[in-house]
C-alpha cells in the first residue's frame, strides 16, 4: 500500500474521528492514527469485573429524536453511524449542605440539613416554575433567558441555512449578539434573576469549565438550552459504541485506521508539514494534516523547535488550560433502589455561588464540588441484575499533581476517592462504601495518559470572555499554525463537549475537502 | 422586537478580536514546555517499555528461579516504574524468530523499585515454551525488555475488607510475597492471612522469606497447606487442600474478609467450588487472571466440525500477509508462530491490549475469558489472546509498539 495520503488525521478522539469520517466520505484518501488501541479518547469505556464503565460522558444534550435529530444526532445521522440512544427526562439536582447553625438551613428530602435542594425538571416552563418555588420572583426572568436562547438557536439556524438576511439578523436577533459579548452573570442580572436563583440556574457551569462571571451567555445557553428543552441522551453501550460506530463509517468509506500508532514527529518540507512519523520509525506522507492533539503538547512534541511559527507558540503560552475532571467509578453490588438513588445527576456544592465554587477548585482537588451520577437512572440495564453503576466527578484547575511522587500516588487516589464518597454519603443520607464491588479512580495523570493533554484536562483552553467562542470563530484560520495543518477538538473554538469536538473535526475536514475540490 | 437586554450595548466584534490579539502579542514566545506534573507522573508510572538487565539469579527450587532485574541506562531506562503490590510485568522475548510475551507477577517489594530492583520468579511449566527459555537462558547480564507494571490484582481499601485471606498455589505465591512486603513497609494497609498450597515442604517457595516476613510483620500470617499424603505437618502447617473449612478456620469470625486467589487453573476450579460453600458476596472474592487458555475443543460449547488448520489474512500497519495455523491455537499464538508480533500483555482476555478487528470469519472465545467491551462484540472487535479460529479469518491487528 502506498504511504501517500490526501489527509492524515492525528488522534482518534471525537474531533479526529469526525474529521476522518468526513474526509473518507468525501472520497479523500484518509489515514487516522491513534496512539491508544481503541478509538474515542474520552469517548470509550473500560471493563472491571462484571461492569463496563463510561469514562467521561455525563450526558449529551443535543441528540434529539430519530425524526428530529439535533446537533449530535445529526452528526451521527449524516455520517450513517448507528447508535442506540437512551434518553432520560431529568436535568440535575443541586444540593448545598448547611452547617448546623446556618439560619438558611432546613431539613431536606434525605433528612440532611441543606441550604439548597433543587431537583430541576425538564421543560422551560416547568424549570422556571420550579425555580420560582425555590426563589420567588424567578419565573419571569428565567423564562426571559429561555426566550433569549430560543432566539439564539433561530439565529443559528438562519446562519446555518446560508440564507442570511442581515437586516433581520440585526433587528430580530440583536439580543443574540449582546449575549455573545456579555457574561452569563451580566445577562442574569440584566433580566433580574435573583442572586440565589442564579446559583441554581448555572449549576451546569462545570460542564463548560467556566463560571458565569467568566463565560459569555451565548456559550452557556448553547448547552443549557438543550438540556432543559429535551433532557439528555446516552449511548446504550457507553461512549465506546459511538466511537466504534464512527470507526466503522471511516473504514466503510475506504479510510484507513491505525491503532497503537503514535505520531512521533511531523515531517517538514520547505517549511510546511508534509507527513508524519509513526512510533518513531515509519513515515507516511499527506497533503493535509488534521491534528486532534492539544496544541500545547502537539507543538513541542511533534515539531522541530525552529519550525514552530511564533504566533502558534504565543497562543499556546498565552492561553490558560481549562478545567480538569477527576472521577471515581463504582460498580455497586446493590440496585439503585436498594441504595436509595432516584436522581441521575446530583451536584453537591460547598456553596450556592458558582463563582465561589470555581475559586475553590483552583490548584487543588477536593475543593469545589462533586457530581454524582447513577447510570442506571439513564440506562436501567447498564449493569447486571442486582447491581448498579455510580460515578463521582470533581473539577480542578492547574497543575494539581505538583510534588506527588509515584510511590504516594495510590494513597492519594484512595484519599481523594474516600473524601468524595463520604461527602456523597453524608449529603444524600445514604450508604455507598459497603456495597462497592469494583472501583477505579481516575485522577489528572490518568486522563493525561489517555488524552495526552496538559494537566489531563479534557476541556482545551479556558473559554474566558477575552478568548470566547466569538473571537475564536472569527480567527479560526489565524489560529492554525500552517495552512495545511489544522487543529480540531476541545482546544478549538467551541471548547469542550462531544458535540463541540465533532463540530471542530467536521469543520477542519470541510476546509480540507473544499481545498481539494478547488484543486489545492 | 423589543430587546430583553436593553441596557447592554453591542460590543464591536473588531474590538473583541483586537483585545485577544493584544493578549497574544504580550505572551511568551518560547517553545511551550510540553510538560507538567500530571504528565510526568503518568510517564513515570506507565513507561512504554522498560529496558532492564538481569543482575542476579537465585535458585528457589528445582526448575524455579528468581531473577533480579535492574535498569539498563544504556538502552534508555534510568529507573524502574513504581507498582502497587500484586501487579505483573509482561516479558517480551524472541524465541527462534517468534516474538512472544508472558506475564509474571512481581515478587519483590514495591519499595525495592526505589533502589532500582524488580524480582520476577519463574516456575517451569511442563512443556512450556517461555518458562523453559527463561530458565535456560537468563543469566547475570542478560538484556531483558519488560512492560510497565500492569494488572488489577491489588488491594483496594475502599472495596476490600480489612482482612484478606490469600489463597496461593505454586508460583501463585509471587503477588502475595510482594503484598506482604508492602504491608511490612507501610505501603499497604491490611491484614494478610496466606494459605499457601504446596505438595510438600521441599516444594514450598520462599519458605524462609515468608517466615521472616511473618516475624517482622504482625499483620502477615502464613499457613502452608501440603497436599502430599505423606507430607510432614506440624505447627504452621495444614494437610490436604484449601477447603471452605480451612478458610473458615483462619478467617476472622466476626468481621468481613476478602479472599484473593492466585494459582494454577486447576486450583481455581477446585477452590471456586469451596468458596461457594462460604456464601461470600462476590465483591469479597478476587482472582488473579486465568492465564493462557489451552485446548478449547474440550469446552462443552465448542462447536463441531472445526477444520484443523485455518488461514489468517492479517493487515498490520498497512501491510497484509496470509499465514496458516492450528485451530487449537489462539489467534495471538498463530500470529506469533508466524513471526508476527501482536500487542499483548495479560494473554488472559482481560487487559484488552490485543484488541483487534475481525473483518471476516468466526472465532470461539471461552466464557471465562470474555472481558470484551459490549460494543466490541457488536462491531466485530476481538481479543486475539483468547479467540480461537473456527474458520479462515481476515483481521486488522494494531502494531505491537
Ligand atoms: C497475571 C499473571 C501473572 C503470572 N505470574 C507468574 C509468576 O509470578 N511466576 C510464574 O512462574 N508464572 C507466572 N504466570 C504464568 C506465566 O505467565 C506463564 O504462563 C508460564 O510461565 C508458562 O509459560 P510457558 O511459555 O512456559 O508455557 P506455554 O508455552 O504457554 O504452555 C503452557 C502449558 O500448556 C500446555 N499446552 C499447550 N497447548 C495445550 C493444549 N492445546 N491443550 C492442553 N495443554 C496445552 C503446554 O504443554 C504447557 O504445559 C503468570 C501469569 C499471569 C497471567
Ligand atoms: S493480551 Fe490481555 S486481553 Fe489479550
Amino acid at each position: 500500500m502506498s504511504n501517500n495520503y490526501d489527509v492524515i488525521v492525528i488522534g482518534a478522539g471525537n474531533g479526529g474521528l469526525a474529521a476522518a469520517a468526513e474526509c473518507a466520505r468525501a472520497g479523500l484518501k484518509t489515514l487516522l492514527l491513534e496512539k491508544h488501541n481503541i478509538p474515542g479518547g474520552s469517548a470509550s469505556s473500560f471493563v472491571r469485573g462484571r461492569f463496563e464503565f463510561e469514562p467521561s460522558l455525563h450526558e449529551l444534550c443535543t441528540v434529539g429524536t430519530p425524526e428530529k435529530p439535533e446537533n449530535v444526532g445529526q452528526v451521527f445521522q449524516e455520517l450513517g453511524a448507528k447508535v442506540d440512544w437512551r434518553t432520560h427526562n431529568s436535568t440535575y439536582r443541586l444540593i448545598v449542605p448547611a452547617k448546623e447553625d446556618d439560619p438558611e438551613g432546613f431539613v431536606g428530602e434525605n433528612g440532611v440539613r441543606v441550604k439548597v435542594d433543587a431537583a430541576m425538571p425538564v421543560g422551560f416552563e416547568a424549570f422556571s416554575r420550579k425555580l420560582d418555588s425555590i426563589v420567588p420572583g424567578s419565573y419571569e426572568p428565567s423564562m426571559k433567558i429561555f426566550k433569549l436562547s430560543t432566539l439564539m438557536f433561530e439565529a443559528f439556524d438562519m446562519l446555518g441555512s446560508g440564507k442570511v438576511n442581515p437586516v433581520k439578523l440585526m433587528t430580530k436577533y440583536g439580543d443574540v449578539f449582546k449575549m455573545m459579548s456579555h457574561t452569563a452573570k451580566e445577562c442574569m442580572d440584566e433580566v433580574g434573576l435573583p442572586e440565589k436563583a442564579q446559583g441554581i440556574f448555572t449549576a451546569y457551569w462545570c460542564y463548560l469549565g467556566g463560571p458565569p462571571m467568566r463565560i459569555d451567555m451565548l456559550y452557556y445557553m448553547a448547552m443549557m438550552h438543550g438540556y432543559i428543552k429535551g433532557g439528555a441522551s446516552m449511548p446504550h453501550l457507553r461512549s465506546h459504541e459511538m466511537s466504534c460506530a464512527i470507526d466503522k463509517v471511516i473504514r466503510d468509506n475506504g479510510g484507513e485506521i491505525r491503532y497503537n500508532s503514535e505520531a512521533t514527529k511531523v515531517l517538514m518540507k520547505d517549511g510546511k508539514p508534509c507527513g508524519v512519523e509513526i512510533n518513531g520509525k515509519t513515515e507516511v506522507y499527506g497533503r493535509y494534516i488534521i491534528c486532534n492533539v492539544h496544541p500545547n503538547f502537539a507543538l513541542p512534541d511533534l515539531f522541530p523547535a525552529d519550525q514552530i511559527p511564533e504566533d502558534a507558540k504565543k497562543k499556546a503560552n498565552g492561553r490558560p488550560v481549562a478545567a480538569t475532571l477527576y472521577t471515581v467509578y463504582l460498580g455497586m453490588n446493590r440496585t439503585k433502589e436498594e441504595l436509595g438513588f432516584h436522581d441521575y445527576s446530583v451536584f453537591i456544592a460547598p456553596t450556592a455561588d458558582s463563582d465561589e465554587q470555581f475559586h475553590l477548585s483552583q490548584g487543588k482537588m477536593g475543593g469545589g464540588y462533586v457530581i454524582i451520577n447513577c447510570m442506571n437512572e439513564a440506562i436501567p440495564d447498564c449493569s447486571p441484575e442486582g447491581t448498579s453503576i455510580l460515578f463521582l466527578t470533581g473539577i480542578c484547575y492547574g497543575d494539581v499533581m505538583q510534588g506527588v511522587k509515584p510511590q504516594d500516588y495510590k494513597k492519594m487516589k484512595t484519599k481523594v476517592a474516600d473524601e468524595m464518597i463520604t461527602r456523597c454519603e453524608k449529603t444524600l443520607g445514604l450508604s455507598i462504601k459497603p456495597y462497592i464491588e469494583e472501583i477505579e479512580i481516575g485522577l489528572p495523570p490518568t486522563f493525561s495518559r489517555y488524552l495526552n493533554t496538559p494537566y489531563g484536562s479534557p476541556y482545551g483552553y479556558q473559554l474566558d470572555m477575552w478568548d470566547s467562542m466569538l473571537p475564536r470563530t472569527i480567527q479560526y484560520g489565524k489560529d492554525q499554525p500552517f495552512d495545511n495543518f489544522l487543529f480540531c477538538g476541545a482546544s478549538q473554538e467551541r471548547g469542550d463537549g462531544y458535540g463541540s469536538a465533532y463540530y471542530t473535526g467536521q469543520k477542519a475536514a470541510g476546509i480540507v475537502i473544499k481545498k481539494f475540490k478547488e484543486g489545492k | 422586537m423589543e430587546s430583553l437586554l436593553k441596557s447592554f450595548r453591542k460590543k464591536n466584534a473588531i474590538s473583541v478580536i483586537m483585545n485577544r490579539q493584544k493578549r497574544f502579542a504580550a505572551a511568551d514566545d518560547s517553545v511551550p514546555s510540553g510538560t507538567d506534573a500530571a504528565r510526568e507522573l503518568a510517564r513515570a508510572l506507565h513507561p512504554k517499555k522498560q529496558y532492564v538487565k538481569v543482575a542476579a539469579v537465585t535458585e528457589r527450587a528445582a526448575d524455579v528461579k528468581s531473577f533480579t532485574l535492574v535498569p539498563d541506562p544504556a538502552r534508555g531506562t534510568e529507573s524502574l516504574a513504581w507498582f502497587g503490590a500484586g501487579k505483573y510485568l509482561t516479558v517480551f522475548v524472541t524465541i527462534n524468530g517468534m516474538p512472544v510475551t508472558r506475564a509474571y507477577s512481581i515478587s519483590s517489594a514495591p519499595k525495592d523499585t526505589l533502589e532500582g530492583k524488580y524480582e520476577l520468579t519463574v516456575k517451569l511449566v511442563d512443556g512450556g515454551l517461555v518458562s523453559r527459555y527463561i530458565l535456560d537462558n537468563w543469566a547475570v547480564g542478560t538484556e531483558v525488555t519488560v512492560s510497565a507494571p500492569e494488572g488489577n490484582f491489588e488491594y483496594q481499601p475502599l472495596r476490600d475488607a480489612k482482612t484478606v485471606i490469600g489463597l496461593a498455589g505454586g508460583s501463585g505465591i509471587t503477588p502475595f510475597l510482594s503484598m506482604a512486603q508492602a504491608i511490612r513497609d507501610g505501603d499497604e494497609d491490611f491484614e494478610l492471612i496466606l494459605l499457601y498450597g504446596s505438595r510438600n515442604k521441599d516444594n514450598i517457595l520462599f519458605f524462609d522469606k515468608l517466615a521472616a516476613l511473618e516475624k517482622a510483620c504482625p499483620r502477615f500470617k502464613v499457613v502452608h497447606v501440603l497436599s502430599d499424603a505423606d507430607a510432614e505437618a506440624g505447627e504452621g502447617f495444614e494437610k490436604g487442600f484449601i477447603t471452605a473449612e480451612l478458610i473458615r478456620k483462619y478467617a476472622p469470625q466476626d468481621a468481613p474478609y476478602s479472599v484473593f486467589l492466585c494459582g494454577p487453573q486447576q486450583m481455581y476450579a477446585f477452590v471456586d467450588k469451596e468458596l461457594e460453600k462460604l456464601g461470600l458476596e462476590r465483591k469479597y472474592i478476587r482472582h488473579e487472571m486465568f492465564g493462557e487458555f489451552h485446548n478449547p475443543a474440550a469446552q462443552p460449547d465448542y462447536p463441531a466440525g472445526v477444520p484443523e488448520t485455518v488461514k489468517i489474512t492479517v493487515t498490520q500497519a498497512g501491510e497484509t500477509k496470509t499465514v496458516e495455523g492450528s485451530s487449537n491455537d489462539s489467534v495471538l499464538q498463530i500470529l506469533e508462530k508466524n513471526g508476527i508480533a501482536a500487542p499483548a500483555r495479560c494473554r488472559s482476555g482481560e487487559c484488552g491490549w490485543c484488541h483487534s478487528l475481525l473483518i471476516s470469519g468466526e472465532v470461539y472465545c471461552p466464557k471465562q475469558l470474555e472481558f470484551r467491551r459490549m460494543a466490541d462484540k457488536q462491531f466485530g472487535f476481538i481479543h486475539p489472546c483468547c479467540s480461537f479460529p473456527l474458520t479462515d479469518l481476515v483481521l486488522d491487528v494494531p502494531e505491537a509498539k
